[in-house]
């Protein structure tokens, strides 16, 4: 998860407080004041200031007042911390268990597989820095085939080789960054709510989600309609879902 | 509590009869207290002819009392029978007031129509341009001329009134046949049904005809009202079908709610909350009721949402309506229940909320605000000590020091290195191309290299005349001086490098239209380089000046050429 911390920077200002305030909450969840930690644990977030222990502490504890589905998207947030990853991933298999309705997975297409990978090992940003040095490099060997008398062709080949590569670097950077950005993980965090055709409360019923039921959120189409977002159901099938009754990761 | 009159149209100097009914559980009741004075009618006696039933059914009694007073019509025009008063155990309660009409019977025998039918069906309607949603009453009303009467009716199924919720109203009593006059002719009018309806959409609504079978005689005789309809049997007795006109009402869209507290609800409704209980244990269910009670359409009214607080299980809401057709409109309760059940123990509010409904007669919506429940919910002592849910959580949380970060929103475009690693490749290429190109067309245009050079050239021959002047060959620099020149000259107009004359080159100057004065310097340099052998005292000095002018005028040369 380092990649998703390249574009995270230390906020050395704020962690004095930030801490002080995460041990006050970590004494609330231990004495059993669960609702009381949360909403200190949630003002730390508020604050933008935010760790993957924090994240996951926030999981422990709605899996403590049985909030199942929260649960589970703060500890789907911990395991993008690498220093959570396992505690968190370790968390969500429990939590998983815990759900009354599971859901079938259908498996995803390579290509997303691919550029999901893409997404969380590498990131969209060290692809494109991947990419412009390898655009410089090629530049730059391409220009000394023409001022070198060391192999001139082998260095123009070589050149264009380099420079196609980073192209296509940069352009999967482009792809996966729009991805990232137009697709996003959500959780059901209500009890049981419709999913439809439409987005209206009365529109034809594709089928019923429950809490913790994991769906991508399509948000192109979800900024059309306010308070409701178009969603893949991880079985495949797709709908509209009021957005209050999710949580965006 | 009750009045009616026996006709609502009657012709001046007519009879008619002014009916107070008063029924229900009581223990007292008082003799009407008539309005003093009557207005177009006169009062015959003070004195009522009482009528009293009394019914027994399911376990409940009633009493009835019919008072019944003599009134003749006097002044022709539209007036209103004030309301009665009557006090029943001890409080007062008043009728509606009654409108009527007087007519002359003259002006009416001129206008009368011989072509008016004997019997006909008509739907009224108690508001023709309602709200959506609002309740509207629709009366079935049989009319037939004095001579007929009804013994039964039927109606034919199958009425339809699209784009409404339709309701049958309850009607306990048997219709009661009053006079009236229409158009000059004297007919009995009867309300036979009553429906509530309500507009689900808006625009121009149709009411389908409304049909009965009614199986109607020629009367006896006689005027009692009573004695037309549902008379005996007798002779001409015909079965007829009637068929009211459609009609068309006019619903009017609900004004644009200001928030999105609106439920559905249109009429007169009071809404309450409450909570089952303000103290449970973890795993008990705890019940909150939400009540709309009161006129309008009672089962077209949605659940209000509620703001739960984390940590509460929400089941499967309930709801129940009764809906009462009595008193002539649509009334009753509507209730939701929301169940709810607590995971952990601690203190919950429900926050407060508000909740409007539409009020057709003051046209606005009514808000109002249901407070804020709290509750408390404690720890099941009868639980499981070792309620394995949350200790079987296989990690514990991180109670030391975390590593704290702050994201930042990360955008392509506005990174630095984005642009500079793109722009400064592509820069460098065009420079590199541009190097390359140079060279090659110095090592293939023989005229460009020359021209290219001829400032160098040039350059390098003035500080070679200098060097030959401080070494005293003082010809040799003045010959260098011309090289110079001309050769700069013939490099930068390619011409021959050798061979032409100082005319030709200040010609071929003269040629590229140079400025005079610049031609003139060249001319007079190169005049003074050819001459300079003739003069015997040229000092260093001296060349130093010209080749000054010289440097001058290739520099002013280099702009032009």
């Amino acid at each position: 998860m380092a990649t998703l911390l390249l574009g995270l920077t230390t906020n050395s200002y704020g962690q004095q407080p930030a801490q002080a305030s995460f041990d006050q909450a970590n004494e609330e969840l231990e004495t059993g004041n669960y609702r009381q930690a949360i909403s200190q644990y949630k003002n730390l977030e508020a604050q933008n200031t935010i760790s993957g222990a924090l994240y996951l502490n926030l999981g422990i504890s709605y899996q403590r007042i049985d909030s199942l589905g929260k649960a589970k998207y703060y500890l789907m947030k911990a395991a993008q911390f690498e220093e959570t990853t396992d505690k968190a991933e370790q968390a969500l298999e429990f939590v998983e268990s815990q759900f009354s309705r599971q859901s079938a997975v259908l498996p995803k297409l390579p290509w997303d597989v691919a550029v999901g990978w893409l997404q969380d090992r590498i990131g969209a940003e060290n692809l494109l820095a991947a990419g412009i040095i390898l655009l410089n490099l090629g530049i730059l060997v391409f220009i000394g085939h023409w001022f070198l008398s060391w192999h001139p062709y082998l260095l123009r080949i070589a050149g264009y080789i380099v420079i196609g590569l980073s192209i296509f670097i940069i352009l999967t950077s482009a792809y996966t960054r729009y991805v990232s950005q137009r697709y996003s993980t959500a959780v059901m965090v209500t009890q049981k709510v419709g999913v439809t055709e439409q987005p209206q409360q009365d529109a034809s019923l594709v089928s019923q989600a429950f809490e913790g039921y994991t769906f991508t959120v399509d948000h192109r189409r979800s900024n059309r309609q306010p308070g409701w977002a178009y969603v893949r159901m991880s079985n495949g099938l797709y709908g509209w879902i009021p957005s209050s009754e999710i949580l965006i990761l | 509590m009750s009045a009616t009159v026996s006709e609502t149209t009657i012709y001046s100097g007519e009879r008619l009869r002014l009916s107070i009914e008063v029924s229900g559980n009581f223990n007292n009741v008082s003799r009407p207290q008539l309005p003093s004075e009557f207005e177009g009618v006169r009062l015959l006696s003070n004195n009522p002819s009482i009528g009293r039933s009394y019914s027994y059914v399911n376990g409940q009694s009633s009493t009835s009392y019919t008072y019944s007073y003599q009134l003749v019509a006097q002044t022709k025009g539209k007036h209103t029978i004030p309301p009665t008063t009557v006090t029943i155990d001890g409080e007062e309660y008043s009728t509606d007031p009654i409108d009527i009409e007087i007519i002359d019977r003259n002006e009416s025998a001129r206008s009368g129509d011989s072509n008016t039918p004997d019997i006909f069906l008509r739907l009224d309607v108690s508001d023709e341009k309602p709200v959506t949603g609002q309740q509207i009453i629709t009366d079935v009303v049989l009319f037939f001329r004095d001579g007929l009467e009804v013994n039964s009716y039927q109606p034919v199924p199958g009425w339809k009134a699209e784009g409404f919720w339709k309701e049958e109203l309850q009607n306990s009593r048997r219709p009661q046949a009053t006079s009236t006059v229409i158009d000059g002719v004297r007919y009995r009018k009867a309300r036979l049904l009553q429906f509530a309806l309500f507009p689900t959409k808006a625009g121009e609504l149709e009411i389908s005809p409304y049909k009965i079978i009614v199986s109607v005689r020629s009367a006896r005789s006689g005027n009692d009202p009573l004695s037309s309809f549902f008379g005996g049997m007798g002779r001409n007795q015909r079965q007829v079908e009637l068929s009211s006109d459609p009609l068309t009402v006019e619903a009017q869209p609900l004004p644009e709610a200001t928030d999105s507290n609106y439920l559905g609800a249109v009429g007169d409704f009071s809404i309450s909350r409450e909570i089952s209980t303000t103290s449970a244990t973890v795993g008990e269910s705890i019940e909150i009721t939400t009540r709309f009670s009161g006129t309008g359409n009672v089962p077209l009214i949605s659940k209000p949402e509620y703001q739960l607080p984390d940590g509460l299980e929400v089941y499967e809401p309930q709801e129940n309506s009764s809906i009462n057709r009595a008193n002539q409109q649509i009334s009753g309760n509507k209730a939701f229940t929301d169940v709810i059940i607590a995971r952990s123990p601690g203190d919950y509010t429900i926050p407060a909320k508000t909740v409007s409904h539409f009020d057709p007669d003051r046209s606005r919506y009514v808000t109002q605000t249901l407070p804020a429940l709290d509750f408390s919910v404690n720890e099941n002592p009868n639980a499981v000590a070792a309620n394995n849910t949350p200790s079987s959580m296989p990690i514990s949380p991180v109670m030391g020091l975390a590593s704290w970060v702050s994201p930042a929103p990360t955008d392509f475009w506005s990174n630095w290195w984005f642009w500079a690693g793109i722009l400064l490749p592509l820069a460098l290429l065009g420079l590199a191309y541009w190097k390359k190109s140079f060279a090659e067309k110095m090592n293939t245009d023989k005229a460009f290299a020359r021209s290219q050079q001829a400032a160098d050239k040039a350059a390098g021959r003035l500080d070679e005349a200098i060097a030959l002047s401080e070494q005293g060959d003082i010809k040799k620099a003045y010959n260098m001086l011309q090289k110079a020149l001309t050769g700069f000259i013939s490099d930068r107009l390619t011409l021959p490098e050798a061979g032409l004359s100082n005319q030709q080159y200040v010609a071929a100057l003269e040629d590229h239209e140079v400025d005079e004065n610049l031609v003139k310097n060249v001319r007079m340099l190169l005049d003074k380089c050819a001459s300079i052998s003739y003069a015997p005292n040229t000092s260093h000095a001296y060349l130093k000046s010209h080749v000054g002018l010289a440097q001058s005028t290739l520099d002013k040369l280099k702009k032009v050429l």
